[in-house]
């Protein structure tokens, strides 16, 4: 037997690859999944969240901020009274979901809003109710706004938010506490709630139903419309306040033609006398 | 704006371990490969007894052990590595450069000594780090022969070894 030394072979017990192909592809791949994960569990937490039984969602809200607080000044005082009165209206046209208190918070702010939030809630800006002409635009918007949470898209959006922050802190604790307290803290709950086109689509009609029985015809819907078309184009004017609301609720010529697309379908009048508006937000539009 | 430093402070983590890296493990494997044609001389076996007719005169244990870290790119990589499964390739080249030097200073140990025959050799493997850049030691050991001195002169001994083992310079 003879025995030898022999210099060691190369390339059998490590690899000659670039690492960077090799984390390229761990990148990839593990991005992939954490998208794949999100969008998944984003569906799955968007569909479930409204079927949870409200009273959980009321019980969540009430241990965070109210919106509806009262607000400190009389005039906006009665503002929010006249709106609470207008909604509490409207929400018995709408049929609620079982045991939802809505709730009308204002705020005396410039920017061109309204939005709906978590626990029966929406909200009102001044900028928004200085722009509107008569009761009949006013309970369009309303209305649009109590369809979201009598369809509980709001608890969706909800869902897919916490469910999203959740899979995010699990790839990054940063990431997901930021996310979650982006979904649930004050100044989030009013801009990262977006609803999609079939979710607008939806309380659009509902809206309608409601401003028709209120009032026979259907005629704030249109006169929304208008009042958008006339607003400042806020990418031109830096200085006017920035329309919120058209960001979160975009005006599409298709969200019109279906507006006027239901009128005809549902032998809705388009056009009738408009009710004037409570005194107090009229007293808003005056300079 | 935190955020984005630490994001900042990890590609560029990432960038310094890929570079620093790669550099090390170049010139780590250009001195291994070097000092393998070095220590050509120096025979080293796993067998546990010497081969035939080599009667040695004197034994004693030899050793080379080596400390030998990862860098942060290799760990990153590995640790996504973990997620899938699969081949560990940036420890794999680590494992490796850490074996061969390993043996490597365990040949020199025996030639210092006066000894070019070593068997029974052993490695062990110790982690001495498990945090985020893993390091590890790698200690080779093994039992250093002297052949008896019956046959006298040098050239004799040298011929009894050759005929046991045969070496392969590269």
């Amino acid at each position: 037997m003879k025995f030898e030394n022999r210099v060691p072979a190369e390339g059998i017990n490590s690899s000659s690859e670039n690492p960077l192909i090799e984390l390229g592809w761990l990148l990839a791949g593990s991005l992939g999944v954490i998208v794949a994960l999100v969008i998944g569990v984003s569906l799955a937490a968007q569909w479930i969240a409204p079927r949870i039984p409200y009273r959980y969602e009321a019980k969540l809200a009430a241990t965070l901020p109210s919106f509806a607080t009262a607000p400190n000044t009389e005039s906006a005082r009665r503002v929010r009274s006249e709106l609470q009165e207008l909604a509490d209206r409207l929400a018995a046209r709408l049929e609620m979901p079982e045991g939802m208190v809505v709730r009308v918070g204002y705020r005396d702010d410039r920017t061109v809003n309204a939005f709906a939030t978590i626990g029966g809630q929406t909200v009102f800006f001044r900028g928004l109710l200085t722009k509107l002409e008569n009761e009949n635009v006013l309970a369009m918007v309303m209305a649009h706004e109590l369809a979201h949470l009598k369809y509980r898209h709001v608890s969706a959006a909800l869902g897919r938010g916490v469910a999203v922050a959740v899979i995010l802190s699990v790839v990054s604790a940063e990431l997901g506490r930021n996310a979650a307290g982006g979904v649930l803290g004050q100044a989030g709950v009013a801009t990262l709630l977006s609803f999609n086109r079939e979710q607008e689509r939806a309380a659009d009609e509902a809206a309608l139903r409601a401003l028709y029985a209120e009032y026979g015809h259907v005629g704030g819907a249109i006169d929304l419309f208008d009042v958008f078309a006339r607003l400042p184009n806020q990418q031109r004017d830096p200085n006017v306040p920035a329309v919120e609301f058209l960001r979160t609720h975009p005006l599409t010529a298709n969200r019109i033609a279906a507006i006027k697309q239901w009128a005809v379908e549902n032998d809705a009048a388009i056009d009738g006398p408009r009710r004037p508006l409570p005194p107090g937000i009229a007293a808003l539009r005056k300079p | 704006m935190l955020d984005l430093i630490e994001f900042g402070l990890f590609v560029t983590l990432l960038i310094v371990g890929f570079f620093a890296g790669t550099i090390v493990e170049k010139r780590h494997y250009a001195s291994i490969r070097k000092r393998e044609r070095e220590y050509a001389d120096v025979l080293a076996f796993a067998v546990r007894f010497p081969p035939d007719r080599v009667t040695p005169q004197r034994a004693f244990l030899v050793h080379g052990t080596v400390v030998i870290s990862s860098d942060y790119f290799k760990t990153f990589v590995a640790g996504l590595r973990n997620l899938f499964g699969g081949r560990l390739r940036t420890y794999e080249t680590l494992m490796e450069r850490a074996r061969r030097e390993a043996l490597l200073r365990l040949k020199h140990d025996a030639r210092r000594q006066g000894a070019k025959l070593v068997v029974c050799v052993r490695f062990e493997t110790t982690t001495i780090s498990t945090g985020y850049a893993a390091s590890i030691e790698v200690f080779a050991f093994g039992t250093a022969l002297i052949p008896e001195r019956t046959a006298d002169s040098k050239e004799e001994r040298d011929a009894a070894l050759a005929f046991a083992a045969r070496s392969v310079p590269a």
